[in-house]
């Protein structure tokens, strides 16, 4: 069933996964993310994208399947080992206390840490914002700055970490329009470093202008889409919204819904 | 460039804050001519009163209260990272009074080490807290203090019921308990509190820096490569071990650990692995000022517990206020 | 800067560490107390044994009722140190009488029955410290500086004698002791002679001054008093100190109330209490308050006087004050000698 992908970072096969109440949310899933690609994964809330995801990362366990990311089980991985292969990004992080940029993005070094950080770890936090051309934000508060801002922030920590898949969750669902193009223009950007991007998006144009790749998570199952070009018609309607129209502009798909 | 003279100061000050603080007491009979006395220096011996009262009453006093101070601000500081939470501390938590009781307890009924009794009452209390105010695998900022507040009724009560029944001649009165007091300090005080608070203090200050990726959250720990769970173990098992050996000694001095973290993210930011060390500095030589006041009074003492009470329910208060978590979670 | 600032922790880290060694190193051995043999030996309530060679020199007494059992054996001038509730207002009008230091305030006060100032105890270099058993802490405080502790905790007249005979004993003056003991179990004898052939045994109930609720059970010295005046406590619960209802009060239904020394009630507000209406004691106006602390505190020989007054309440006819009022003073002039009646 999974599509065969050239060089894939992470396999994952016949993975299922029921919610604690006994309601399965994943049933026998097979697919694979190639490596330097930005991979998109759509689905209605509840649908289990974030489950899928945070299993994938090696955040939540799984019992049923595999994950392989690059011929390792993650499951059986050291947290530390786990971290340099894949950093993830939780859904919005709400700060308690209003640390500096640079410590934030200083916790992304935790796997090579033993007990306090060094003068590497400091170059690579200076390095990561650099790349993300966010220098000038390293002695702000994080709590201060600009939800794209913060976004860019824990993108950084995540580069940090020197992992080679970055897996984000909605990274962009609490941003505005603006700030949404800015982040997911350096996801986009990232690929051409050597890294693999997975991201839960939510608006099928911004997938569209940005994924390469596309999983359906739905009814319990996922659906692997190649690219835009076969985009299918009737499940992005199916997860999406039933009267939705779709439209070609400078050969890419639009989505456009139906509203009366 | 302000903050580096601060950090100079605040590292500086302890120790002419100790040295200052053996010339303040009740006696007259220590003056600074006499500490440069000769004889001060050579006779050893108890007619030396001077020597005994510098030495053997106020020494070791200071030194106890310094320890306290620090262990109470750092252990503060370790349980809001782990917590995720700015308003709790040791006695918020209800550590404080359930190391209280497992003292009292063992002194007057069971026979075991008292340290020891303080310290699994003092965990059992943390535990109660955490399992009072955990829901939907989520704790709330307030619904953790809520819990508290519960955990410190139950074992305040226990903690008078062991007052009740127990053999008068055993336990001091509970109002020693309640407001913590060092007007006994003593170099066998001090001895026992040393190892727990030596061997909890260690680990904590290991993993000062880790307390920062703590801060940020669970899947955001995990993500970056450490196992939470356990770090939090570790961490609160030492801050445990060497509140519950100070409060064993001391009685319970409250709010001290939340309000010496509070200033000292004033002051310093809230990098864990900078402050910790503040903390153990300002959080030691601001306990001992509060406490020169306490033992300078002729005739009669104050419960260091009764100034620190005082002094730090309006900063909560104001925290409470100003925090923007809280309420909503 | 960043690097000289962690330099700088580090030093003053390490200091520190070095003042904490060094201070346990000037820790104190174990004092051993004065050798075995010596003749002044008494046990404290807490069955430890203290052994003078000679008596005590420098007393530092904590407990105001131990200080005045001192002070009626004439042995004032050993002591160094009192409670510092000896110079509240109600005490100090007594104890300025007996002492030129009190009176000039310049008996030092080295702590209560709670807290104690261990430097200034430390700095009377005493050779005895009188203080409750309960000061559980500040007991082996001082012990650790050799200094001997005598631990009072009194639960009887004859834990009262106990005191006063160990005192006598080291402090040199056992006849004295001896015939002040005589003097108050004779008087309480009388007493309990005077009315033991009373038919119609009157029933009290002790109210202490925290309010109607606070009273004494069966095992407590308020029994022995009302004892003493064959009169039955009317509350028949086991302990020392009880809270209990109003009902239970009902219940008991005592013919008199008796108040401790209490400042912010008199008998008329008792009387006055609509809770307490139905009881045979209000109805019949028999609500007494002892007096002042001083001259009626259970915990000293001078307990013989609130068991008179007691008596003198629950069967004298008329209660004659003036009569009372002679036999207080003789009382003070036994106990105390001529000094305080000046």
């Amino acid at each position: 069933m999974a599509a065969i992908v050239d060089k894939p970072a992470i396999t994952v096969n016949r993975l299922s996964h029921s919610y604690v109440n006994g309601k399965p949310v994943l049933q026998d899933v097979s697919f694979s993310i190639p490596e330097n690609q930005f991979t998109v994964i759509m689905g209605q809330n509840g649908s289990g994208k974030s489950t899928l995801l945070r299993m994938t990362a090696g955040i939540l366990p799984y019992h049923f399947g595999t994950v392989k990311a690059k011929g390792s089980e993650v499951r059986e991985l050291k947290p530390k080992e786990r971290a340099r292969k894949i950093g993830f990004l939780p859904q919005h992080h709400k700060p308690v206390f209003p640390f500096k940029v640079s410590e934030v993005v200083l916790t992304g070094r935790a796997s090579y840490v033993n007990f306090t950080p060094g003068k590497k770890d400091v170059y690579e936090v200076d390095k990561a914002l650099e790349l993300l051309g966010i220098s000038a934000l390293k002695d702000r508060v994080y709590s201060d700055l600009s939800g794209g801002e913060q976004q860019l922030v824990m993108i950084a920590r995540l580069i940090a970490q020197k992992p080679e898949v970055l897996m984000l969750d909605e990274p962009i669902s609490h941003l505005d329009y603006n700030n949404q193009l800015r982040v997911l223009k350096m996801l986009s950007s990232l690929t051409n470093q050597n890294l693999t991007i997975v991201a839960v998006l939510h608006d099928p144009n911004m997938a569209n202008l940005f994924g390469e790749r596309f999983l359906f998570v739905h009814n319990r199952k996922v659906h692997e889409v190649d690219s835009a070009e076969t985009f299918n018609h009737e499940l992005v309607r199916e997860v999406f919204y039933d009267d939705l129209t779709m439209f070609k502009h400078e050969g890419r798909y639009v989505f456009l819904p139906r509203v009366k | 460039m302000k903050k580096g003279i601060l950090t100079k100061l605040i590292v500086v000050l302890p120790l002419p804050i100790l040295l200052l603080s053996l010339l303040v007491g009740a006696s007259e009979s220590i003056s600074l001519a006499k500490i440069f006395s000769y004889e001060f220096w050579t006779n050893t011996s108890g007619s030396n009163l001077a020597h005994t009262i510098l030495f053997h009453v106020r020494l070791p006093r200071i030194l106890l209260v310094f320890i306290t101070g620090a262990v109470l601000a750092v252990s503060g500081s370790a349980m809001q990272a782990v917590f995720r939470n700015p308003l709790v501390d040791p006695y918020i938590l209800g550590l404080s009074s359930g190391a209280a009781f497992g003292a009292a307890l063992a002194v007057s009924v069971l026979f075991i080490p008292v340290q020891l009794s303080a310290f699994i009452f003092g965990l059992a209390a943390v535990g109660l807290s955490y399992m009072m105010a955990r829901k939907n695998r989520q704790i709330s900022v307030v619904g953790l203090i809520l819990a508290g507040v519960i955990t410190n009724g139950i074992f305040t009560s226990l903690l008078t019921v062991v007052q009740i029944i127990s053999n008068p001649l055993q336990l001091q009165s509970i109002v020693h308990w309640i407001m913590g007091s060092f007007h006994s300090a003593n170099w066998d005080e001090l001895n026992m509190v040393l190892f727990p608070v030596v061997a909890g203090g260690i680990v904590l200050y290991l993993f000062r820096w880790k307390l920062n990726v703590l801060a940020l959250g669970d899947e955001e720990s995990m993500s970056a490569g450490l196992n939470p769970g356990r770090i939090k173990i570790w961490i609160l098992l030492s801050a445990t071990l060497a509140s519950s050996a100070v409060i064993a000694v001391s009685g319970i001095i409250g709010l001290y650990g939340l309000i010496v973290p509070h200033i000292v993210r004033m002051l310093m930011g809230v990098n864990n692995k900078t402050t910790m060390m503040i903390n153990i500095l300002l959080g030691g030589s601001f306990l001992v000022i509060i406490d020169n006041f306490s033992r300078s009074f002729k005739g009669f003492e104050i419960p260091v517990g009764v100034f620190t009470m005082l002094i730090c329910a309006p900063f909560f208060i104001w925290l409470l206020k100003k925090s923007k978590i809280g309420w909503q979670q | 800067m960043r690097l000289k600032r962690g330099v700088t922790i580090k030093i003053v880290t390490w200091v520190l560490c070095v003042l904490m060694l060094a201070g346990l190193y000037g820790c104190p051995g174990t004092t051993e107390s004065g050798e075995k043999t010596g003749k002044l030996k008494v046990t404290d309530f807490r069955g430890k044994e203290l052994v003078f060679t000679e008596p005590p020199q420098k007393v530092v007494c904590l407990i105001e009722s131990a200080l005045s059992g001192i002070y009626m054996l004439g042995q004032q001038n050993r002591v160094v140190g009192v409670p510092s509730s000896v110079y509240d207002q109600e005490l100090y009008s007594y104890y300025s009488r007996l002492d030129e230091r009190i009176k000039e305030q310049t008996l030092p006060t080295p702590g209560d029955w709670d807290f104690i100032s261990l430097e200034q105890i430390i700095e009377l270099e005493p050779d005895l410290v009188i203080i409750w058993a309960s000061q559980t802490d500040a007991i082996s405080s001082i012990e650790q500086f050799g200094i001997p502790v005598y631990a009072v905790m009194l639960h009887s007249f004859e834990d009262v004698y106990k005191e006063i005979e160990d005192f006598g004993k080291i402090m040199n003056c056992e006849e004295r002791a001896d015939s002040l003991i005589k003097y108050t179990a004779g008087t309480l004898e009388n007493l309990r002679e005077k009315y033991s052939s009373t038919q119609n045994k009157k029933s009290a109930y002790f109210m202490w001054s925290e309010g109607i609720n606070e009273t004494s059970g069966k095992n407590s010295t308020v029994t022995q008093l009302f004892q003493t005046a064959v009169v039955e406590n009317a509350c028949d619960m086991p302990s020392e100190h009880v809270t209990v209802s109003v009902e239970k009060i009902y219940d008991w239904d005592p013919d008199m109330i008796v108040m401790w020394n209490n400042k912010g009630m008199d008998p008329e507000d008792v009387l006055k209490d609509p809770l307490l209406q139905g009881l045979s004691a209000i109805q019949n106006g028999r609500v007494y308050e002892l007096p002042e602390v001083f001259s009626c505190d259970f915990w000293t020989l001078k307990m013989q006087y609130p068991a008179r007054l007691i008596a003198e309440w629950a069967y004298a006819e008329e209660i004659q004050s003036e009569i009372l009022e002679r036999e207080l003073r003789r009382m003070y002039e036994v106990l105390y000698g001529k000094k305080l009646m000046k």
